[in-house]
């Protein structure tokens, strides 16, 4: 089965210059926790997480603590990003996978890097889906 | 791939009852006889439409809260794209009665839909001409949210325009008045509650032909306007058709114009000439009014209605 056939077709993205504020009300209401930024031709330029935002406002927060222990300096230090544009927080190295690939190349690369969700791109490297590790789960049943 | 914006999407819930009975005892109880849940507004029918004629397309439009995620996921179901722009509040949900023997007669509760914020039409704007590099048309359709500007389907024609991509409007009101200064591709005029568009009256077939014809000759290409129930009027700088169903059962009329432009659009994507596309969607209108289902989107089924289709040169 090709990727094309069992992704997600969704086309919800960031854009470099959108700001945190954006970006957590952009996961707030569509109930997504990572999404892909792509530029204005739809070519994705980075990924971006509520984990890469969370070590943005503290970074080397998930190395240092094992909780949370301080919410008010979290909600301080997003405060002071909040306005920053999402591009100095993405990750820029995506991990992609082109539409016409087959499943079992798409669940290798999700399992060798850990990943549970893959940008897909047409040939021209433009986003035209997600996929997750569940559309791999369905497409097996 | 084709790209249709719904900004005020909806779950459409149809309930067929025996009897409308409001009347009856202090404290009326109506019992469905059957119930049908859809995602729904005009372009996310037009997708549904096109999807199963195998046709890809790119849903887009503003959603919000349970019923948006609901919106979503049936549209995803579908195997359309999505690309839609997420709001606070929640989407609308509408409700339409059909009594038994009166179902040209639809009565229905429609909701006004969230209210849209200025930075949501900016990121719709952005990922829309995204998209407008993949498209080869576009759909605008539909009642505007509380927040949407009456010029909104203006600027959408004008960027569809820019990147060289032909555009439908099927809107009502000030809306239409305003995406006709951009001179669309093919104006289908919503009727039912507004029969006056920038000017002109839209009652009678004189003067949707009247209209037409003044339309066309500014550079629409196409103006399309039912009357009627049963009849459409096609104006175009060549001529202007009056296409007539004929013996049509009707079982619920509430997605027949959705049915019909994108019965239009997708012979068009196919390579028929406008009047053998609109003769097809006049067919796939009529199907779906004869079917209890919102949009009959079997090729079979249409294609059985389209010998009840008669056309007639008027011009």
């Amino acid at each position: 089965m090709k990727v094309k056939e069992i992704m997600t077709k969704d086309l919800t993205a960031a854009e470099p210059t959108m700001t945190v504020r954006e970006l957590i009300e952009l996961f707030y209401q569509s109930g997504l926790s990572s999404v892909p930024v792509v530029n204005e031709e739809g070519r994705i330029v980075g990924i971006i997480s509520e984990r890469d935002i969370i070590e943005g406002a503290l970074p080397g927060y998930f190395e240092v603590l094992y909780g949370i222990t301080d919410m008010n300096h979290l909600s301080q230090k997003l405060r002071e990003i909040e306005h920053d544009r999402i591009e100095f927080y993405m990750t820029p190295e995506v991990i992609k996978i082109e539409e016409d690939e087959d499943d079992l190349t798409a669940a290798d690369l999700m399992i060798r890097k850990n990943v549970k969700s893959l940008p897909v791109v047409n040939k021209d490297g433009i986003l035209v889906g997600m996929l997750r590790r569940i559309d791999l789960l369905k497409d097996l049943l | 791939m084709i790209i249709t914006v719904t900004p005020n999407p909806a779950i459409d819930k149809i309930y067929w009852i025996e009897q409308l009975c409001l009347d009856a005892g202090e404290l009326p109880v109506m019992r469905a006889t059957r119930s049908y849940l859809t995602a729904g507004g005009k372009g996310i029918n037009v997708s549904i439409f096109l999807a199963r004629m195998g046709i890809e397309n790119i849903a887009m439009g503003f959603i919000a809260g349970e019923t948006g995620r609901a919106v979503e996921r049936r549209v995803r179901d579908e195997g359309i794209t999505t690309s839609f722009i997420w709001v606070e509040g929640e989407t609308r949900t509408n409700v339409t009665l059909l009594e038994r023997g009166h179902e040209q007669r639809p009565i229905q509760i429609t909701e006004q839909g969230p209210t849209v914020p200025p930075d949501a039409l900016k990121r719709l704007l952005i990922h829309y001409k995204r998209a407008l590099n993949r498209a080869r048309y576009v759909f605008l359709g539909g009642s505007l949210p509380p927040g949407v500007p009456t010029q909104f389907y203006q600027e959408l024609t004008h960027i569809a325009h820019q990147h060289h991509v032909p555009v439908i409007v099927n809107a009502a009101g000030e809306a239409l008045a305003h995406a006709l200064l951009e001179k669309p591709w093919l104006v289908k005029p919503d009727t039912r509650q507004h029969t006056e568009i920038a000017g002109a009256s839209l009652k009678t077939p004189r003067e949707i032909l009247a209209a037409g014809k003044e339309w066309t000759a500014r550079g629409i290409e196409a103006v399309l306007v039912s009357h009627h129930i049963t009849h459409d009027l096609l104006i175009t700088c060549e001529g202007a058709w009056d296409l007539e169903a004929r013996d049509v059962q009707f079982q619920n009329l509430l997605g027949a114009e959705d049915a019909l432009i994108a019965g239009v659009l997708s012979a068009t994507v196919q390579g028929a000439s406008l009047l053998e596309a609109a003769r097809f969607g006049m067919a796939a209108a009529t199907a779906s009014a004869e079917s209890e289902e919102l949009v009959v989107t079997d090729r079979t089924a249409i294609e059985r209605v389209l010998p009840k289709i008669h056309i007639e040169q008027l011009l």
